[in-house]
């Protein structure tokens, strides 16, 4: 692997030319963590009176938000003035860094490139080593947009004549697709508009259909919809003056009279396709007459070996294995009964079909099967109408061979009928375009009257009254395990441990966590259920160590957040991501207190529970 | 005036004005050093330092006036615009093409670098136009990350307390609302500035409210069945920080639910990072809402940026063959920065 620089070099290259504060973007908090660690190998940098200052500061600091005192990153900050800030550390943490940042006391930090949306600090340089980012399991590279978020953090308005951005190789860097990114212009931005679950139960408390539909049509979605479908439109509009010349004719619509007559002589010059000949029910029979089915034949059973056509007459034949051993060629169609049988075996290209050996065991197989044997239904298709229409149309009167604009017609067809078709084909994508959102939304309101959400007229029913109020992602899941009471009479731990597994889509590794016999039940009932609705919302991850975690945290009020932290692999800023969020769900929950004050309680408990130590810190 | 003065002077001004001095009169004159260029300009015969003695003057002179324009920050944008064109073009022109063949510096490049001297607070036209359309239209705002959006945000804020109406600012991350509270309770004092998230709500009923931009569509929701219990009807000013999420894959379905539910006699202020198309974005918003929408596009960095290339055991370079970095013009890289890339690549990544 190609070495990037080393983290000491860079910032001592940056403090040389006199480009600190910066921050320096790494490709994964891993990263991030080892540049700091590294530091630790050089004597210290700061001066004693700039490291005082940071003590100072952040001893304040951790007035207000204890979580920090102590914390094990203290001594490299203060004796480097470097620090890492991402999305594994506590928020408290991170705001401190921050403010160490924005009173100019730190020269550097390592910040993960994924959360540069999130951070509020800006420095005179901004470092990037990398042009692509890790999306949901696949590199791609930063776009425009987000090349600009992070070079617009370099050079502070008021603290800076001018800002830096400082471009680092590394494996990981195309210096093109930089350069684009900061000289170019930015991405314009597209509606992601989708229907959930929540948004259909909530406009329909309030609007009628035809207000939803409306609200639907104000959305940037359809707005750019629309803007689509007007290019569309001026094709059309082309098209059809294109069309203006091909108008009527002997008959008004020529082009559609043209077609059938065109397709049905065709039909007729034609030599008729061998397959017409087999019967409707030989037809239906082929797709079962494979290798190794079990079939019965005028004299008993047998065993097909393989299936084809004769040279000749085209008909379909099979090559079968009777149970006395010999082996045949017969019609398809004489085959009187196939059998839901079997026999698996592995075919040969020349006769007899299959080795010696495996012939002996099939023969002994085909003997030895029981006597009565399910067959299979084989289902006739009728006639195709539409065969007999074109036949009905060629041999009755047909106008076309007479008609006296019929040179015309045929000089034209081809073009009129290709206008035609791309007119009807846009005329389509129109349509699906304008109505696109409102199917989305019947289709959602469809699956929710399925479950007993809505009634057949869109009304809410007494469960959507209440399952309105579910407004967080998985909220079908929620909903349906709330009306089979699989949370009724759990504990507020157990509740809360539930959750934490829905809410947390992280797939970073965890680690095992003990979790209660109750707890590891009642997650594979929810994963039974979550499984089963899997085709009308993904189904979460559904972790079990998170699961633990949660239970721990409420379980044991009197443990603490260090106990908690240290009993998981997880980074300490998942361990409170995961709890603030089950928080969140915990509190949809606890809205249901009219209609579920049970349910409403636990949760209500649970949060009291959880609130503690770090998760009281911020609001 | 003496050779010895000149010299003096000559020394004082840095090289990027030496070699806008040397253009056309040495030949190759990027190759030299400070101290050789001042030595050739000496050696000129008379009649030629005479002229480089008068544009010498230009340069001290226009360099004067921007000193004196930085201490006078209210007449500075409108006399620098006028200024500086025939200024840069006479003097500090790089090749932005590219296709002369002469090379920045390191030392062009971090010229400049420093601390700006203290000056009063002068709210940019920009800002100033922001917070003025307030009043009739809705607004949306798209700069660069560090432009100062925020200040409009505030000014907007204030004015809408004055007329004793709420406000809520709404931002994509709970990280985000928490800094903004801290700034804000600062800002405005902590009585007038309540947060509100998923499971807790602090100050709830302070004018000014800080939430994410989900807690605010569910406002929303509920106001709609009539379950409200904000005071949805003295809503005077929704402001949308980091507008530019309505494009997320998984969240920006909510930036759209809350614009579009959003009563209409509350103002919208949509504040964005630079983004592609924001009078689409505009039109939209004017399409669907009773009042005209008004879209501030201010599209150049405040501080401007330019760019370094750094390797591994090798010096700091500059990035492209142009000083600072600036949009829609393309690019060239300064050759140092090629030269040092491709043998990084052929060393370690075997690409030629
Ligand atoms: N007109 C101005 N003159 C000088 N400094 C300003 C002006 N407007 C804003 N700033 C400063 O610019 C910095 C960045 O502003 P901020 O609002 O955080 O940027 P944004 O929200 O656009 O990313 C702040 O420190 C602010 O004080």
């Amino acid at each position: 692997m190609a070495p990037a620089i080393h983290p000491c070099e860079l910032v001592e290259v940056l403090r040389r030319h006199h480009l600190t504060p910066a921050i320096i973007f790494l490709t994964s908090r891993r990263a991030c963590d080892d540049a700091l660690e590294a530091f630790t190998h050089e004597p210290p940098a700061l001066s004693q009176e700039r490291g005082e200052t940071i003590r100072t500061f952040l001893e304040t600091f951790s007035k207000d938000f204890p979580s920090i005192e102590n914390h094990p990153l203290i001594p490299v900050v203060q004796a480097y003035g470097v620090a890492a800030h991402h999305a594994g550390h506590l928020p408290s943490w991170k705001i401190a860094i921050e403010e160490l940042m924005r009173h100019g006391y730190l020269d550097a930090v390592f910040a993960t490139t994924t959360l540069a949306a999130g951070v509020d600090f800006p420095a005179r340089t901004v470092v990037v080593t990398q042009s692509s980012i890790r999306k949901s399991q696949d590199f791609t590279d930063l776009t425009i947009s987000e090349i600009q978020q992070l070079a617009g953090r370099g050079g502070r308005r008021g603290k800076d004549l001018v800002g830096f951005v400082v471009i680092t190789p590394s494996p990981y860097i195309d210096l093109h697709v930089l350069a684009k990114g900061l000289t170019g212009f930015p991405e314009p931005i597209n509606s992601q508009f989708v229907v959930s679950y929540p948004m259909v139960l909530n406009l329909l408390k309030a609007h009628s259909l035809d207000q939803i539909e409306g609200l639907l049509a104000k959305s940037f979605a359809q707005f750019q919809l629309n803007q689509r479908a007007e290019i569309h439109q001026d094709n059309l509009d082309t098209i059809h003056s294109q069309l203006k010349p091909y108008g009527p004719r002997e008959c008004a619509d020529w082009i559609t009279q043209w077609k059938v007559f065109d397709l049905a002589r065709r039909r007729k010059s034609h030599r008729r396709p061998p397959m017409e000949t087999d019967t409707p029910f030989v037809k239906a029979c082929l797709p079962f007459l494979t290798p190794g089915r079990v079939v019965g034949v005028s004299k008993g059973r047998a065993l097909i070996l393989r299936q084809y056509r004769s040279r000749g007459t085209f008909t379909p034949m099979i090559s079968v294995l009777k149970s006395k051993g010999t082996i045949g060629e017969c019609h398809a169609s004489s085959v009187t009964d196939v059998y839901d049988h079997i026999i698996e075996f592995q075919p040969l290209r020349g006769f007899p079909w299959v080795s010696p050996p495996t012939l002996t065991q099939l023969t002994q197989a085909i003997t030895q099967l029981p006597a009565r044997l399910p067959t299979v239904p084989i289902l006739t298709q009728a006639p195709q109408t539409e065969e007999t229409l074109l036949n009905d149309v060629l041999t009755d009167e047909f106008a076309c061979p007479t008609c006296p604009s019929h040179p015309a017609c045929k000089k034209d067809y081809a073009m009129a009928s290709r206008l035609r078709i791309k007119s009807q084909q846009l005329e389509k994508t129109i349509q699906a375009l304008k109505d696109g959102l409102w199917h989305q939304f019947q289709h959602k309101a469809d699956i929710l009257h399925k479950f007993g959400y809505l009634t057949s007229t869109y009304q809410l029913t007494q469960d959507g009254e209440w399952a309105r109020l579910i407004r967080i992602d998985h909220s079908l899941l929620i909903t349906e395990l709330i009306r089979m009471d699989a949370f009724s009479g759990g504990a507020p731990e157990l509740l809360a441990g539930v959750m934490a597994s829905i809410c947390h889509d992280d797939d970073r590794p965890g680690s095992y966590v003990r979790l209660s016999t109750g707890l590891s039940s009642m997650l594979s009932q929810v994963r039974t259920v979550a499984d089963s609705l899997g085709a009308y919302e993904s189904p979460p991850l559904l972790r079990a160590d998170v699961a633990g975690l949660a239970e721990q945290w409420i379980g044991q009020p009197q443990s603490g957040w260090t106990a908690l932290v240290r009993s998981t692999s997880m980074a300490e800023g998942d361990v409170y991501r995961l709890l603030a969020r089950t928080l969140e769900f915990l509190s949809q929950l606890h809205g249901l207190r009219h209609t579920h004050p049970g349910l409403a309680d636990s949760a209500h408990q649970a949060m009291e529970i959880m609130r503690r130590e770090v998760l009281q810190e911020l609001p | 005036m003496s050779h010895e003065q000149l010299k003096l002077e000559l020394e004082h001004l840095p090289v990027r004005l030496l070699h806008a001095l040397a253009k056309g009169r040495v030949q190759r004159h990027f190759r030299l050093g400070k101290r050789r260029l001042i030595e050739f300009f000496l050696s000129l015969p008379e009649d030629q330092i005479n002229t480089i003695q008068l544009e010498l003057q230009r340069i001290l002179n226009v360099e004067q006036t921007r000193k004196e324009l930085r201490h006078n920050l209210q007449a500075q944008r409108k006399t620098l615009k006028s200024l500086s064109l025939p200024t840069t073009s006479q003097f500090t022109r790089y090749p932005s093409d590219g296709k002369t063949s002469v090379s920045l510096t390191l030392e062009d490049v971090l010229e400049g670098i420093g601390i700006p001297e203290p000056t009063d607070f002068v709210p940019d036209s920009w800002q100033i136009e922001a917070v003025e359309h307030l009043a009739h239209s809705d607004v949306i705002v798209s700069a660069p990350t560090g432009s100062g959006k925020t200040y409009v945000a505030i000014e907007a804020i204030k004015q809408a307390m004055i007329a004793n109406q709420t406000v809520i600012y709404t931002s994509p991350l709970k990280a985000l609302s928490n800094t903004k509270f801290m700034e804000f309770s600062q800002i405005f004092g902590s009585q007038q500035v309540g947060i509100l998230t998923g499971d807790r709500r602090d100050n709830a009923h302070a004018p000014l409210l800080i939430m994410t931009t989900e807690i605010l569509r569910n406002l929303f929701y509920d106001a709609a069945s009539g379950e409200i219990d904000l005071r949805l009807h003295t809503l005077g000013l929704v402001i949308l920080d980091e507008s530019q999420y309505l494009a997320d894959p998984e969240r920006g379905v909510v930036w759209e639910e809350t614009i579009i539910l959003c009563p209409g006699q509350a103002r919208l202020l949509l504040l964005s990072a630079s983004i592609g198309n924001p009078q689409e974005l505009s039109q939209w918003l004017a399409s669907i809402r009773p009042l005209p929408c008004h879209l501030i596009r201010h599209t150049k960095r405040s501080v401007p940026l330019r760019g370094l290339y750094l390797q591994a055991n090798g010096p700091l370079v500059p990035l492209f063959q142009t000083q600072s970095i600036t949009q829609g013009k393309g690019f060239t890289f300064h050759p140092d920065a090629k030269r040092l890339l491709s043998e990084y690549e052929s060393k370690y990544l075997g690409r030629r």
